[in-house]
């Protein structure tokens, strides 16, 4: 546990003195009728949580226009409490976002529409491809043509948003209406936040789980099958990087069901930029150490660290693991292992971000619904220490570091509404609509492209109330949360230009799986090709903003 | 009779021209002159705000190209006020050829500004200029110098297509049942997006677990069909997926070269004795020649632009050996955000292209001339 996370539980522990003042302060709400009207608000709320998670149902089918616009207007309750009917009629908004798997931006239109009617604004749309993404946006910011009020962005891209003024801050009460002291703890500040302003409106959670079949790590034959090898430990899901090696190669060749059945799979085909983060799930457990915030770059220098013993490591172990994966395992990027291969029932595991236990019951591609498990990425027998040089063997055990990969989406409103008032207000009460507290929990637990991210949404009982099985979604739940309050989870940097830094490593990577270079040689052409970009892009700025980025 | 000789012409020139008044002619120079201050002064004062030498200036540069369509139609009225009958004339040109300063001199021009900076969108200080050095580095990027090794082997191929193309052709132009049919069916795939073509193909067709092509090739021995996951037998794919998109284009102009061939030649040939190989070699082949290598270099130019396939199916994978020159451009430029390398990349590119199409073009002609 953190220091500080102690010393927050110390002050909040009940002493005598507290407790007859709150047992006080109830008696006398109680005969002011008030604790009535508390007690009738929350079980409104949880009428209204409740309603809402029946809208179609889980298991009754993907949700339509329709459903996110009913959705919509059920949640429409903290708008009208602080917005008239009508008062930003005249007003136009426009939002940028993105159109993936027919989700995000069309999610929205559902559910802002019923917004739209009640207030009176308008809103054009933006839609773009993921692959589109980046490049509209940067050619935006670096042209100086934002043509867009509301945006749907990741938190990687905050330094060249708000690093460049481009946000508007976020008023006092899009805070309270929002209830953003229900954020899990990794999306809390730095995060959404620059120079100590907050921009962001948190729609989604991102880290990468580790998502395993059930049936074959529990099946007796394989269970002999691996005694027979001379394995000494028993049959089962892997919990370090070390065992999901040794499970890969003994599963070469082997059948289950009378199929091929493979171990982990790798995603060694470049995915603009974002494959490089399954690289990084492989990687943290042995770079990141317990001891160190930094884990991609050096604090002080942003000398790279891709190259180092721990980074090298991980990518060799792709390179021992491809020759026990399906032959043309090259070719396949991460929408490949997680939507054409896992979810069709080939290999046991691999990493992705929450969408895999979101789709894996609920779409009707998934054959692995009813055999997934899910657990936090896992860890290391002996971890990297980059300051003394030596692989650390900790007290504690293996060491895990789960990949906060993304740090999930969120609704910015840019700065260029800040000159009208009633445009200013309406922008972001558009924004504090989809990121309400809600909304938020019916759009984590349907196919939506956003996974839990508040506190609130740990409630299992809600979860099993709209239809999803106990064990299933506690064990989802559990290597999400489990992930974003790890002590040692690695959190992404928040840098300009991060994604060129990924973008440049997926290319060189190609060509180590590829075995054109050796797995050291091709890391240090990494590290030189980052180093370049690094003083492309300006490294004393690189490095102020990684430090404010890593809290440091 | 209206006389019609240039001396003729010019007699009435000189007349148009002396009947113009001096009044006239200085208000035309004057809309050119003062359309032109307008034009730089806006041009002027927007660089200097730009650069930050001085504050006042626009928020965009809309009103340079305003000022540019001013000074266009100024230019224009000037013409004729000035020269009367003769600036009357030049006007049917003058449309054209501003249209094509703004839209392909200008933006060449600007392409080679672009090559010389240093500029990253992600960069928070913005473009800056800095000479040869992304030239430089272009020749130090085995990147880039792979995905040209692989345009040879690409262009290449085309000599295949056109094998393959003049055959389907040579067919489509026999008495053949089902001709009309056959020559629609063949031109089906040129008419279908090539992203299209890597979904359906390269993703579906050959996938390697379902895809039907892959359980043929099992079918036929191979145990693992994988089209991409080694070097050749990637760039072997990716090859026929273009090839299939494009061996109609070649095979109509083919055909349409054929149909145009006067039958009398080959009914000579016949007469004389000559076999169909002889008819093909003697007859056809020299005949179609130009027309062989027209559609030849077009097919080379598109071929030269490959990236659409390439960047759905394999991203250049494995390993750069799908990888194109476009196709790494496009990672420099959209994934990277690099917009100075990026565009340098390019323009090198088209350097290259324009001098080895100019060899080709100068070589074919020789060869043309002498198979004639």
């Amino acid at each position: 546990m953190k220091q500080q996370e102690h010393d927050q539980h110390s002050l909040m522990r009940p002493d005598r003195r507290t407790v007859l003042k709150g047992a006080a302060s109830a008696a006398a709400l109680g005969t002011t009728g008030a604790l009535g009207a508390f007690s009738d608000l929350a079980l409104a709320q949880d009428d209204l949580r409740a309603k809402i998670l029946q809208i179609p149902g889980v298991g009754k089918g993907a949700p339509t226009d329709s459903d996110w616009q009913k959705v919509g207007e059920l949640c429409l309750g903290p708008t009208k409490a602080g917005v008239k009917e009508g008062e930003f009629k005249g007003v136009e908004l426009s939002f940028m976002g993105l159109n993936n798997q027919n989700l995000h931006n069309l999610l929205f239109r559902g559910f802002l529409k019923p917004w739209e009617a009640y207030t009176g604004a308008k809103i054009s749309w933006i839609d773009l491809a993921q692959a589109d993404y980046n490049p509209r946006l940067q050619q935006a910011i670096a042209t100086g043509t934002v043509d867009f009020d509301v945006l749907e962005m990741g938190a990687p891209f905050e330094g060249d948003v708000c690093g460049k003024g481009l946000a508007s801050e976020m008023p006092e009460w899009v805070k309270k209406q929002i209830d953003i002291d229900d954020y899990v703890e990794y999306l809390k500040p730095p995060v959404g936040t620059w120079n100590g302003k907050t921009y962001r409106v948190t729609i989604d959670g991102d880290c990468h789980n580790f998502n395993y079949r059930t049936d074959i790590f529990s099946d007796a034959t394989l269970a002999k099958a691996w005694k027979d090898a001379g394995n000494t430990s028993e049959w089962g899901m892997p919990k370090t990087w070390q065992q999901v090696q040794a499970v890969t190669k003994f599963l070469k060749g082997k059948k289950f069901k009378g199929q091929n059945v493979y171990g982990y799979l790798d995603a060694p085909k470049p995915w603009g930029g974002f494959g490089f983060y399954f690289l990084g799930s492989r990687a943290t457990a042995y770079a990141k150490h317990p001891d160190d915030k930094a884990w991609l770059f050096d604090v002080d220098t942003m000398k790279p660290r891709i190259n180092n013993p721990a980074w090298v490591r991980a990518i060799q172990d792709v390179i021992d693991a491809l020759p026990s994966e399906p032959a043309d395992q090259l070719n396949a990027d991460p929408n490949t292992t997680g939507f054409q291969q896992f979810l069709a029932g080939i290999g046991s595991m691999i990493p992705w971000w929450g969408d895999i236990g979101q789709v894996a019951k609920a779409s009707d591609t998934s054959v692995v619904g009813d055999v997934v498990g899910f657990d936090i990425l896992p860890g290391s027998d002996d971890v990297y220490n980059s300051k003394t040089g030596k692989w650390d063997k900790l007290a504690s055990g293996p060491n895990h570091a789960p990949n906060c990969a993304y740090l999930g989406w969120g609704i910015y409103v840019m700065a260029r509404v800040n000159g009208d008032a009633k445009k200013h207000k309406a922008a972001w009460s558009a924004a504090a609509h989809l990121g309400g507290k809600d909304l938020s929990l019916w759009m984590v637990m349907y196919p939506s492209g956003f996974q839990v991210h508040r506190t609130s949404h740990s409630n299992i009982d809600e979860w099993v109330a709209a239809g999803y099985d106990k064990k299933y979604i506690t064990s989802y739940l559990n290597s999400q949360f489990n992930s974003y309050n790890h002590p040692n989870r690695a959190v992404e940097p928040r840098i300009p230009g991060i994604f060129q830094y990924y973008s440049i490593a997926e290319d060189e990577l190609t060509k180590i799986f590829a075995g054109k270079v050796d797995a050291q040689t091709g890391a240090n052409n990494i590290a030189a090709a980052w180093e370049k970009l690094t003083d492309q892009l300006g490294r004393e700025k690189q490095i102020g903003l990684y430090k404010a980025s890593l809290g440091a | 009779m209206q006389d019609t000789s240039p001396a003729a012409a010019v007699r009435h020139d000189k007349v148009a021209w002396q009947r113009i008044a001096a009044t006239r002619k200085a208000l035309g120079r004057g809309f050119v002159v003062l359309a032109s201050l307008v034009l730089v002064t806006v041009l002027v004062v927007q660089i200097l705000h730009v650069s930050g030498t001085i504050t006042p200036g626009f928020s965009d540069w809309r009103p340079v190209l305003y000022g540019y369509v001013l000074w266009s139609v100024a230019l224009g009225v000037g013409q004729v006020m000035a020269r009367g009958e003769r600036g009357l004339r030049a006007l049917f040109l003058l449309p054209a050829v501003l249209f094509t300063v703004a839209v392909v001199i200008f933006p060449s021009l600007f392409g080679f500004y672009i090559a010389t900076l240093d500029w990253n969108l992600s960069s928070l200080e913005g473009p800056h200029f800095n000479g040869l050095s992304n030239l430089y580095a272009l020749f130090h990027d085995d990147y880039y110098w792979n995905a040209l090794g692989n345009m040879i082997f690409y262009t290449l191929s085309v000599l295949g297509e056109y094998a393959i193309a003049f055959g389907l052709a040579l067919l489509l132009n026999a008495e053949i049942r089902g001709r009309k049919f056959f020559r629609v069916v063949f031109l089906l795939p040129m008419m279908l997006s090539p992203v299209a073509v890597s979904w359906m193909i390269g993703k579906s067709l050959m996938e390697y677990r379902f895809g039907p092509a892959a359980t043929l090739a099992r079918d036929l021995g191979w145990d693992n069909p994988a089209f991409f996951a080694a070097p050749w037998i990637a760039r072997f794919s990716i090859q026929a997926m273009d090839a299939w998109v494009s061996i109609p284009f070649i095979m109509i102009i083919l055909l349409a070269g054929l149909q145009a061939m006067p039958k009398e030649v080959l009914e000579a040939a016949k007469v004389d004795g000559a076999n169909g190989w002889q008819s093909f070699w003697h007859v056809t082949f020299p005949i179609m020649l130009p027309v062989s290598i027209t559609v030849l270099i077009i097919r080379i130019i598109f071929k030269l632009k490959l990236a659409d396939i390439v960047i759905n199916v394999t991203a250049g994978g494995p390993g750069g050996a799908t990888d194109t020159v476009s196709s790494f451009i496009y990672r420099v430029y959209r994934d990277r955000s690099n917009v100075g390398y990026g565009t340098g990349l390019a323009i090198f590119y088209l350097l290259l292209i324009i001098v080895f199409l100019t060899v080709l073009l100068r070589l074919s002609h020789r060869w043309t001339q002498r198979v004639s």
